[in-house]
């Protein structure tokens, strides 16, 4: 007998594994990654340091998306200080001059909001890839999942992956040493 | 090489120990007879030679610092250069001993009579010669101390490992650094500040140590790489910890542009004649050429070249960065000290270069005496393994 969990009627989300230390899944993530698998995920109570490194994860494209939100933030200022302030409507202030050389008052300004817009850009640049917010996951379909908040670890390879059938993966699961395989429906 | 090599082998520097030695002398009985004919000029080529060198020792006092209060595990290997680097605040304070002949041509108020100047009148229970003397007394007294027992201990614990010289540090840490940063402060007062009394900025003690800790990272990475290329550290450094040495290298990059800016835009703004008298001297004349020299090559040029994260793990790249920051913080001090005595403008004096080199061939050569005297690194450290096996 085959362990399920959700609505057996549903699709396949993929499925899942046990382990019962970080160091046997760090382990797993690393065969699942030579495997060539592309969709699938780990699941563990703390971070585990070289993770990335065993998924085989490629630098996120988040910094350069920070940084042109920083360059947004930049230009933004530049303009908004430089065009009312030096050519449209220049006003002295404090025998200040008004062209290029005023540019020491207007750098705090300059500087909060490149740093701002980055902050915005990767807070939720952050939360766009990762898919989030999200109300419900298929994984918590499956009840053993919620000890992954405590002292479980698990790996889920998901049925969108090219090289997924549900008795291959199964097997090859198993041959991780990964424990309670189970399918995972959505609903 | 079978055996890790973890104490330094003279081999490496053979003859050139007394090149070093003869040098140092060299240059002093140079600046000897530059400071018979042209006092004016040595006293102020010196301080700036001095300041530049002590700022780096320093700074190797604050690392060891941080390293004990955070209890940080990364700079284990690397403690012990950083120990060595902070342990030459000895000799800065015996190098200090020049200055106080020229003393009242550096600090103009110890010449002015009281009731001349309602300035230094109101700021006479801090400008006292004996005051001043005895807090310079009080800086180096602690400089020494804590750098010298903070090597001692970390030194002690290579023969049996035992954790209780890491606690003992920490411990020594706490006391030391409201101190440290008291001294850092006030001793940047009133060497550089000090050299206009009129002039003030609250600023001025964070400016200074935003240099140090800059400089002296650098210099640990310079030094790092010379032992690594001698074929030592072989297993121990790698580059994830030139990794986040060039993170530090950047971090201070942008702070010192922070506290470098805030300081120039607070007084620019203000606009009051006592504080903009600093700047007025430094951003007219040939001077501002220097000025926006250092913008553009102590902040513009290593913010761009670090930036980007690969060049952080290539020790090569990463010295040469270390190589320029240095020195636009030789400039940076240049153009703090030299503009109090060439008013109108940028004269550089033969004596600039033979005081940097007789102050610096000294340092050079007591540091290599220090480098043989202790292993290249903590060697039974509780937090070693930890250190080497560093991920970022």
């Amino acid at each position: 007998m085959k362990n399920s969990a959700g609505n057996p009627e549903a699709p396949v989300f993929g499925v899942a594994a046990e382990f019962q230390c970080a160091r046997d899944l760090y382990h797993a993530a690393e065969k699942i990654r030579d495997a060539g698998f592309r969709r699938w995920d780990v699941f563990s109570p703390f971070p585990i340091h070289g993770m990335d490194e065993a998924m085989g994860m490629k630098r996120s494209l988040l910094g350069k998306i920070v940084f042109l939100g920083g360059l947004t933030g930049f230009l933004t200022a530049v303009t908004l200080e430089f065009g009312p302030t030096s050519f449209l409507y220049p006003l002295i202030v404090a025998g200040k001059p008004t062209n290029l050389f005023t540019v020491p008052a207007f750098f705090p300004i300059m500087f909060e909001l490149t740093i701002l817009i980055s902050a915005f850009t990767a807070v939720f640049g952050m939360l766009i890839m990762n898919g989030l917010p999200r109300l419900n996951h298929a994984l918590f379909n499956w009840d053993r999942f919620k000890k992954v908040t405590e002292d479980k670890f698990f790996v889920a390879i998901e049925a969108g992956d090219p090289k997924f059938s549900e008795r291959s993966v199964r097997d090859f699961l198993e041959s991780l040493g990964g424990t309670n395989i189970t399918t995972i429906h959505g609903d | 090489m079978s055996e890790q090599q973890t104490t330094f082998d003279y081999k490496h520097v053979g003859g050139r120990f007394l090149g070093l030695v003869a040098a140092a002398l060299a240059a002093f009985a140079a600046i000897f007879f530059g400071a018979a004919s042209n006092p004016d000029q040595f006293a102020f080529s010196y301080l700036f030679a001095f300041t530049f060198f002590f700022t780096i020792c320093m700074g190797g006092l604050f690392w060891i610092l941080v390293h004990h209060a955070v209890d940080a595990e990364w700079s284990v290997v690397v403690r012990r250069q950083m120990e060595n680097i902070a342990s030459m605040l000895l000799v800065m304070a015996i190098l200090f001993i020049p200055l106080v002949f020229v003393a009242p041509r550096l600090w103009k108020w110890m010449s002015v009579p009281a009731g001349q100047d309602i300035l230094l009148d109101e700021k006479w229970p801090y400008l006292t010669p004996w005051f001043f003397w005895l807090r310079a007394a009080f800086y180096f007294a602690f400089f020494v101390i804590a750098s010298t027992w903070l090597r001692a201990n970390s030194i002690l614990q290579d023969k049996d490992g035992a954790p209780r010289y890491t606690v003992f540090n920490r411990k020594i840490t706490f006391a030391s650094l409201p101190l440290f940063a008291v001294c850092l402060t006030f001793s940047a007062i009133d060497w550089l500040m000090g050299l206009d009394y009129h002039w003030f900025s609250t600023m001025w003690g964070v400016y200074i140590f935003a240099g140090t800790a800059l400089s002296s990272m650098c210099v640990l990475v310079l030094l790092i790489t010379a032992l690594r290329g001698a074929g030592y550290f072989g297993n121990v450094i790698s580059m994830e910890h030139y990794h986040t040495m060039g993170k530090l290298m950047f971090a201070f990059t942008v702070f010192w542009a922070y506290i470098g800016f805030s300081q120039y835009m607070l007084i620019w703004y203000a606009n009051i004649p006592e504080e903009t008298v600093y700047f007025l001297r430094r951003n007219t004349e040939s001077w501002q050429i220097l000025s926006t020299a250092l913008v553009v090559g102590h902040f513009f040029v290593p913010f761009l070249l670090l930036l980007p994260n690969p060049g952080k793990r290539k020790p090569a790249y990463l010295c040469g960065m270390a190589v320029w920051i240095l020195l636009m913080h030789m400039l940076d001090i240049y153009v703090v000290v030299l503009p109090a005595l060439h008013k109108a403008g940028v004269v550089v004096s033969w004596m600039d270069f033979a005081c940097l080199a007789a102050i610096g061939c000294t340092l050079a050569a007591v540091f290599l005496k220090r480098l043989g005297d202790a292993p290249l690194w903590p060697l039974r450290d509780p937090r070693l393994p930890q250190s080497i096996a560093l991920k970022n």
